[in-house]
């Protein structure tokens, strides 16, 4: 039996936060949730996770600065990180990879993709 | 939570967003140009956008995305933030805001077009000034890898009989221009073949190449052939370069958009060859200047010797600009630690609390008949009570500033209409009352300011000419006082016309012709339903909703509504609103065998008259003396129908109330028992609706007691009795 894998989900929009929670549970995830940048950092001091999810634009801290937080670090180095962009251009894919970015998920998305999307870099 | 509520929270953070993106321009507005102002701005209209993309608001989408493009420009600076710029984004925000109301159901989509152009002409990008940007937006909704996946799916069921095709040629003929599939598939489409070679990029940023096979044999893919030719001997491997292919067969069914689409993340990190005669990517030997990263799943010997940096096999300029484009480090929290709570939630709390009031009343009683007194622990627990109910309150309490933040707005469009330039003062904006309170203030509100700018302000010759400065101000303040709210809406036009006012209120027949009435009285004869001054009945104010409205929903909310207003000088509107719906002050008096509530904003005073205080008038009508002024005296009595003989003036008490419409009067009451907060039962969801009663509320002694409608009970009681013998006695 495999673990459940669990996502911590990182935007400052909670209608954003409750659809990703509501796609990624009804899928068998388990959700964490934090509403920018610093306070997933606080979050991932004392807690597990399998994938972040990550918006771009946020208060305090934003997605790259989360990124580049966790790249830099230990603990968290090689977590998959995926972020929510609203672009889907080559420029802004290639840009989120250069920042430390796993991949990146399109918004408007659809449970599917997103599942999907999930899928394929957690364990 | 089912995607209603979420979209209800969307809803609620579009509201939030549009005050944002308010607050934000009109600091722009007032000479503000930093960056966090401008990405505030953005911030706000990119998440109205990525939620309405969510729930498939479109014309909100579009509406945006132009929009954001636009602030997007302002924020990398390529765009100057002018003042008409601010202007044209004020004007944006309205309509946005318009579009945010469309989504709700609430009103018709907005006309954009034009605005829509003005934003697109304003933009750097289009300006042809920045040649260097490139334009960059293709529509995130056209992903045109989908298309031939579906187009296939619909050919593969349709068509058994179909001709074979090369499936490789046609794969290619994909590949080319993503067009849709000319032709069917066969029933059972050939394997075709996929080489896959990860390069150490497709290692780093947590990604993991395992994974990537994972999905292809998921999609149905084989393993049908390892490269490991380019495995060197142990001492020259490298663990920075991939040297492993892999070579998939997967079936006709799945298409090549499919499998491209598993290796999207990585882009060129690994080397994707599709087809029979493709050859496996050759092995891409890591770059001893660039170091990259570890592979997953390194042992820790090799990290503490390798320091893995920022941005793996990024080259340095890269670093550089990257870490150009990261904000500095986190900035001082600017919003606070919150929640969203279900309102209905809070709403059962609140109830509940107002029942440990009305317990803790009880409880206090039963103790004080058992001769029980002096209790500390009872003290306590009233104390601790008073503190939950607080408590209670401050979670439902919002700062006023939410709906003074529509006022702008407001002005904005009246400038447009009236060409009266008014400027806006506010204070006192983070005053904190009722949520409800609040949502129901938006009205009243909007038709005072509408009313301010409409019939206050002169034009702006009338102005100059009576020597102050062309452009109106209006002012709005909000603060607590005596445990109500004061909302305070000032302008410093011409101010009420008395004569005018008394003139049309004798024409419409509101006040008798001989009428003697006070400077305060004329004021508030604007107030009477069907009274209008307005000589051209304007679209702004006199939509036939008319002061007597505002009257009323200030009054439905338990305030008040008073004018102060100074010919030439100006005019001022000034709620006073209760805190909360929900529990109220109130005295507690008798009358027969009946206990009622007179709720204490209304009560000025209560009084034992002396000896010569009270004058007969008439048939049983008597006057109450208060320092020189004379008022009408109203057994409550007789106008609650109760029981037993009614007390006279010499030994029952006399309480002073203020109401609205008809001045000040004496209630006449048998006595005063107690004044404490209750709470406050609707009496329409228990009962009916009554004349004179405002609703009900539990005693300590658990008898229901009805809470008096003042200001109804006393404009009743004058307006049939005391009228007209009060301007005699007077």
């Amino acid at each position: 039996m495999t673990k459940t894998t669990r996502v911590l989900t990182v935007d400052d929009s909670a209608s954003m936060r409750a659809l990703l929670n509501h796609a990624l549970t009804t899928h068998g995830f388990d959700v964490a949730q934090a509403d920018d940048g610093q306070s997933a950092l606080e979050w991932l001091q004392l807690n597990e996770v399998d994938v972040v999810i990550t918006d771009i634009n946020m208060p305090r801290l934003d997605g790259f600065g989360l990124i580049e937080a966790l790249r830099n670090g230990t603990r968290h180095r090689d977590r998959p990180i995926l972020v929510l962009t609203t672009e889907s251009s080559d420029e802004k894919k290639n840009r989120a990879r250069q920042m430390g970015a796993t991949g990146w998920i399109v918004k408007p998305f659809d449970a599917t993709k997103l599942v999907a999307a999930v899928r394929r870099v957690s364990h | 939570m089912n995607p209603e509520e979420i979209q209800g929270i969307f809803f609620a953070e579009c509201d939030e967003s549009l005050q944002a993106a308010e607050a934000g321009l009109a600091a722009c507005q007032a000479g503000t140009h930093d960056s966090e102002t401008i990405n505030a701005i953005f911030r706000a209209v990119h998440s109205i956008k990525g939620g309405a993309g969510a729930f498939g608001f479109e014309a909100l989408q579009g509406y945006t995305h132009v929009f954001e493009t636009l602030l997007s420009d302002v924020r990398d600076g390529t765009v100057a933030l002018t003042a008409p710029l601010v202007d044209l984004l004020l004007r944006a925000l309205d309509t946005l805001s318009d579009h945010v109301s469309a989504a709700r159901g609430e009103g018709d989509t907005p006309a954009d077009a034009r605005l829509l152009a003005e934003l697109e002409a304003a933009q750097a990008r289009n300006a042809g000034a920045a040649p260097a940007v490139v334009a960059e937006e293709p529509a995130p909704t056209s992903a045109p890898v989908a298309t031939p996946a579906s187009s296939g799916a619909i050919a593969m069921g349709d068509d058994d009989n179909a001709v074979a095709v090369d499936l490789d040629s046609l794969l290619d003929s994909l590949t080319d221009d993503f067009a849709p599939a000319p032709a069917a598939e066969p029933a059972e489409a050939p394997e075709w073949l996929v080489h896959v070679r990860p390069h150490a990029g497709a290692m780093t940023n947590g990604g993991e190449p395992v994974l990537l096979l994972r999905e292809l044999a998921r999609l149905g893919g084989r393993c049908v052939q390892v490269d490991c030719g380019a495995v060197p001997a142990l001492d020259l491997l490298d663990w920075r370069t991939g040297y492993l292919g892999w070579t998939f067969a997967m079936p006709g069914s799945v298409d090549e958009a499919e499998v491209r689409d598993v290796f999207d993340f990585v882009g060129d990190d690994c080397g994707v060859a599709i087809g029979a005669d493709a050859a496996m990517p050759a092995v891409r030997q890591a770059a001893p200047a660039a170091p990259a990263a570890p592979p997953v799943a390194s042992a820790p010997a090799a990290e503490a010797v390798t320091p893995v940096p920022a941005q793996p096999g990024a080259p340095a300029s890269e670093q550089a600009q990257s870490a150009a484009n990261t904000p500095a480090p986190p900035a001082p929290p600017v919003a606070g630690q919150s929640i969203r709570i279900d309102l209905v939630k809070l709403d059962r709390l609140i109830d509940t609390v107002g029942e440990l009031v009305i317990a803790q009343a009880m409880l206090a009683q039963r103790l004080s008949n058992e001769n029980v007194t002096a209790i500390e622990e009872l003290g306590m627990l009233e104390t601790l009570t008073r503190d939950i109910q607080e408590s209670a309150m401050a979670i439902r309490a919002q700062p006023i500033g939410s709906v003074f933040s529509r006022v702008p707005r407001i002005l904005r469009e009246l400038a447009a209409t009236t060409g009266k330039h008014v400027r806006l003062e506010v204070s006192g904006e983070s005053t904190e009352l009722d949520k409800t309170v609040i949502e129901k203030l938006g009205e009243p509100l909007t038709h005072l300011i509408r009313n301010a700018v409409d019939h206050g302000i002169e034009s702006a010759e009338e102005r100059v000419a009576a020597g102050k400065p062309a452009e109106g101000t209006v002012s709005l303040s909000a603060e607590h006082r005596s445990g109500r709210i004061h909302i305070r809406i000032a302008d410093d036009g011409k101010g009420i016309d008395q004569k005018r006012v008394l003139a049309k209120a004798i024409e419409k027949g509101i006040v008798a012709p001989d009428a003697q009435l006070t400077r305060e009285e004329i004021d508030h004869l604007i107030f009477a339903p069907g009274f209008s001054t307005a000589e051209q009945v304007s679209n702004i104010s006199g939509r036939g909703v008319g002061m007597d409205v505002v009257r009323q929903s200030v009054k439905d909310l338990g305030g008040r509504i008073t004018i102060e207003s100074e010919q030439g000088k100006g005019t001022a509107f000034i709620l006073t609103l209760p805190l909360t719906l929900a529990i109220s002050e109130g005295m507690i008096i008798n009358v027969g065998d009946q206990s009622l509530v007179v709720p204490l904003a209304n009560v000025v005073e209560s009084l034992r008259p002396g000896a010569g205080d009270v004058k007969g008038l008439g048939v049983g009508r008597q006057m109450l003396n208060v320092r020189g002024k004379f008022l009408p005296i109203l057994p409550l009595h007789d106008l609650v129908g109760a029981a037993g003989e009614p007390a006279s003036p010499e030994n029952g008490v006399l309480v002073v109330v203020e109401t609205e419409a008809a001045g000040q009067a004496a209630l006449l009451v048998d006595g005063i028992s107690d004044q404490r907060q209750f709470v406050i039962k609707s009496l329409e969801t228990h009962y009916r609706s009554m004349e004179g009663v405002a609703g009900a509320t539990i005693l300590g002694d658990g008898c229901v007691a009805l809470i008096l409608d003042v200001d109804s009970l006393v404009a009743n009681a004058a307006m049939t009795l005391l009228r007209q013998p009060l301007r005699d006695a007077a």
